[in-house]
């Protein structure tokens, strides 16, 4: 009788928080909302990369008494708007762009001048002015001032290509050889899971993954965290917490507010979480988020959650106004950044000795170990996985401990925060 | 049938170099309407939130319900003395929220709220947000919080406070109200009118001590009066002349309300002797006995300053107005 007590004001509590929480409009905006807003835009995203920029179009005065570069630059400048695409090494680039130019070949470098001003009003797109010196021709491209990036690449790669078009024709050389000779082959990598299925590498992925679960665990449970943090001292301040208690004892109240904002924090993860998913199935990318990956998530959620949410209950109920509790979160917060500050070096190295030794100082521990576990350049030894969630499970159990015996004191407090000391007496008290 | 409804035994609560509570111990039986009474920061909000389990006490032993007021949270109802209630929240809510916190379902709880609201003359807010209350419509809605599950304990810490004199009066009748249907309550009060008007029992505590645990008529009994009016039947400067020769008075004023002058007499004096000599002195109407109030008792009690105070002014206005 006296647990079916318990249970229900566990869960009316919860229920409340859960509900003012989830149901105000910042939180609607937030977490529901603006997901669903990027969510519904994901079909949108190929629409909007395919989509083709300005156009390329007018004329282009090559200065060259040899009239070989205007004769090569015919040739490489694209003829096709798919010739556009991939213009740099490495950048993965799908747009298109229409390029229409025609060459005027100016044998003359007495007429700069004047090709110089046409430039200037943007009657004429580009200058090229080849000049020779003791090291050789010396190749200068001038455009007009507010010529876009991608014309620019495209003209200084159609030029560049031009230039050794002509050294190889000088060298007596088949330029379409060479160039077969010299393309960089391409490599086919992939790795090989244990039942051997095979999937392509694409190792800035692989390193933006385990970011994105350790983000998205972070925003859960600080959001969450944050809400708990104000609520209570609302509740403090607006003298409502006097009235709770005469109807649930201060762990009861703990135990509720914990579990709504749990709530709170699984609405978020599922939102962003879900968002994020869709998007990887969006470009056929879902293999990159195996089920490990999410079967870890759930596990680091809750140790995460509950450890930094004690802390902001405990804070909250000790002191009067959220400037208060700002200098006394600001140590935790400081553990809590870690994680973010130091990501790129952990999923570099997940078995380091930075990542190993930060998957054992919570409360930043269960970020840390979502950044090793989903990184899996190197699988992380069991043994560390289940230490790293003993002590996150054995500092739960700590700080939930001290954050009710704080909370139990703080709740009816009024006035001056209390001192670190004043804390730890909290805790010691009876 | 054990008929205590709440039993404390040398019960002491200290913050720090602050003995808040000293061995307090009383008793309240099923069905009584006790009046806890003392001055500012007497402990009457720390005894009573050590009787609701808010706070622990250091030493001593408190019984409410036959156990701890933790096991009984759902059978007692509690007005605390700091007002609080969720702004943002609808009154229906608020009150929903509160019965589904003692244990009442939701279609009951509904019932109960439209009753309770239009009993304390509260219709039409039941959709208005806390906040847009005043606050002695706040106040009633937090004392229908603390009603709303029909408790057989009722503990308010300052019910009447903020109220205007009509809401003071209808809540003092819901109190009654409540007492007749055999709730037992603990109120504490800086009303002493309220107090007389509704208590079968008085504790008082002073300094963290208890220092009166009585029944009203005890009280009246252990509490001579020391009071006389007397209604002169000449004129007001010629009573006040023949009185000032008689002996054992301490102090005296004219009163407007009763048109009379109320005599306090000297520690010791006996009132019958003195009415005797009040009435050879001059002629009267009138002449009987006062009989102690509860705020004659609470400033005995509590504060020899203040009735020095008091003695002193009194004599000042006399002698102002008829000196």
């Amino acid at each position: 009788m006296a647990e079916r007590g318990v249970t229900r004001r566990v869960r009316v509590i919860a229920w409340r928080d859960f509900r003012y929480t989830v149901l105000t409009k910042g939180f609607l905006i937030g977490a529901i909302i603006l997901p669903g807003i990027m969510f519904a835009a994901i079909p949108l995203l190929p629409l909007l990369i395919d989509s083709k920029t300005a156009p390329l179009t007018g004329r282009v005065a090559v200065i060259d008494p040899s009239n070989s570069i205007a004769k090569a630059l015919e040739i490489t400048l694209p003829k096709t708007p798919e010739e556009t695409i991939d213009l740099e090494e490495g950048a993965t680039n799908t747009s298109t762009t229409d390029v229409a130019l025609t060459v005027e070949s100016v044998p003359d470098p007495s007429h700069a001048a004047d090709l110089r001003l046409q430039l200037r009003d943007s009657s004429l797109q580009a200058l090229i002015i080849i000049s020779s010196n003791d090291d050789g021709p010396s190749t200068e491209l001038l455009i007009p001032s507010e010529a876009s990036p991608r014309h620019t690449t495209i003209l200084e790669k159609s030029l560049r290509e031009a230039v050794t078009r002509v050294r190889v024709s000088k060298a007596n050389e088949d330029y379409e050889r060479l160039t077969k000779l010299l393309a960089r082959p391409k490599i086919d990598t992939r790795r090989v899971s244990p039942d051997g299925s095979e999937s392509n590498e694409n190792a800035q992925l692989r390193m933006l993954v385990p970011a994105g679960f350790m983000f998205l665990l972070w925003m859960a449970v600080i959001t969450s965290g944050n809400y708990l943090l104000t609520s209570t001292i609302e509740e403090k301040s607006s003298r409502v917490m006097e009235v709770l208690l005469s109807a649930v004892s201060p762990i009861e109240l703990l135990c509720g507010k914990l579990v709504g904002q749990a709530g709170v924090a699984g609405v978020m993860l599922l939102m962003y979480g879900g968002v994020g998913l869709a998007g990887l199935g969006a470009v056929a990318m879902l293999d990159v988020v195996p089920l490990p990956h999410l079967l870890w998530l759930v596990v680091w959620f809750p140790l995460a959650y509950f450890t930094v949410a004690a802390i902001m209950v405990s804070l909250g109920s000790a002191v009067s106004d959220l400037r208060e509790a700002q200098s006394l979160i600001g140590p935790a917060m400081i553990l809590l950044t870690v994680p973010l500050i130091l990501w790129i070096p952990i999923v570099e190295s997940p078995n380091g000795t930075l990542a190993t030794v930060c998957s054992f100082i919570p409360p930043a521990a269960p970020f840390v170990m979502i950044l090793r576990l989903t990184g899996a350049n190197e699988p992380v030894p069991l043994v560390q996985a289940l230490l790293a969630m003993f002590v996150s499970a054995a500092t739960v159990v700590a700080i939930l401990w001290a954050g009710a015996r704080v909370f139990r004191v703080g709740v009816l407090m009024q006035g001056k925060p209390p001192s670190p000391m004043e804390l730890l007496r909290w805790i010691k008290a009876r | 049938m054990n008929n205590l409804v709440i039993q404390l035994a040398n019960v002491n609560k200290c913050f720090g170099a602050l003995h808040a509570v000293r061995n307090v111990s009383f008793e309240i039986q099923r069905g009584q309407v006790c009046g806890f009474l003392g001055p500012n920061g007497a402990g009457k909000s720390t005894t009573i939130r050590m009787i609701m389990s808010i706070l622990l006490p250091d030493s001593g032993a408190i019984n409410v319900l036959g156990g701890s007021a933790l096991d009984a949270k759902d059978r007692i109802g509690y007005l605390p003395e700091e007002r609080g209630l969720y702004r943002k929240m609808r009154v229906a809510d608020f009150l929903r929220f509160m019965a589904k916190l003692k244990g009442i379902a939701r279609a009951d709880a509904d019932v109960r709220i439209r009753s309770w609201l239009e009993r304390v003359e509260l219709p039409n807010v039941s959709q208005k947000r806390c906040e847009e209350l005043s606050k002695g419509m706040q106040q009633k809605l937090q004392f229908i919080g603390a009603v709303l599950h029909e408790p057989p304990l009722l503990i308010l810490d300052e019910p009447f406070s903020g109220l205007d004199p009509v809401n003071r009066r209808l809540l003092s009748s819901v109190v009654r109200q409540l007492q007749e249907s055999g709730t037992t309550i603990l109120f504490s009060t800086h009303q002493m009118e309220q107090a007389e008007d509704l208590c079968d029992q008085v504790l008082l505590i002073h300094k963290g001590e208890k220092v009166l645990d009585e029944t009203m008529s005890q009280i009246h009994s252990r509490f001579d009066p020391r009071t006389i009016l007397a209604q002169p039947a000449n004129s007001i400067d010629a009573a006040t002349q023949a009185l000032k020769v008689v002996a054992g008075i301490e102090s005296m004023r004219w009163s407007l309300e009763q048109k009379s002058f109320e005599i306090r007499l000297l520690e010791g004096v006996d009132p019958q002797h003195a009415m005797v000599q009040i009435m050879r002195a001059t002629p009267l109407r009138r002449v009987e006995l006062q009989r102690a109030t509860l705020d004659d008792v609470f400033v005995k009690l509590v504060g020899d300053s203040v009735t020095k105070f008091e003695a002193t002014s009194a004599t000042e206005q006399v002698e102002a107005n008829y000196g």
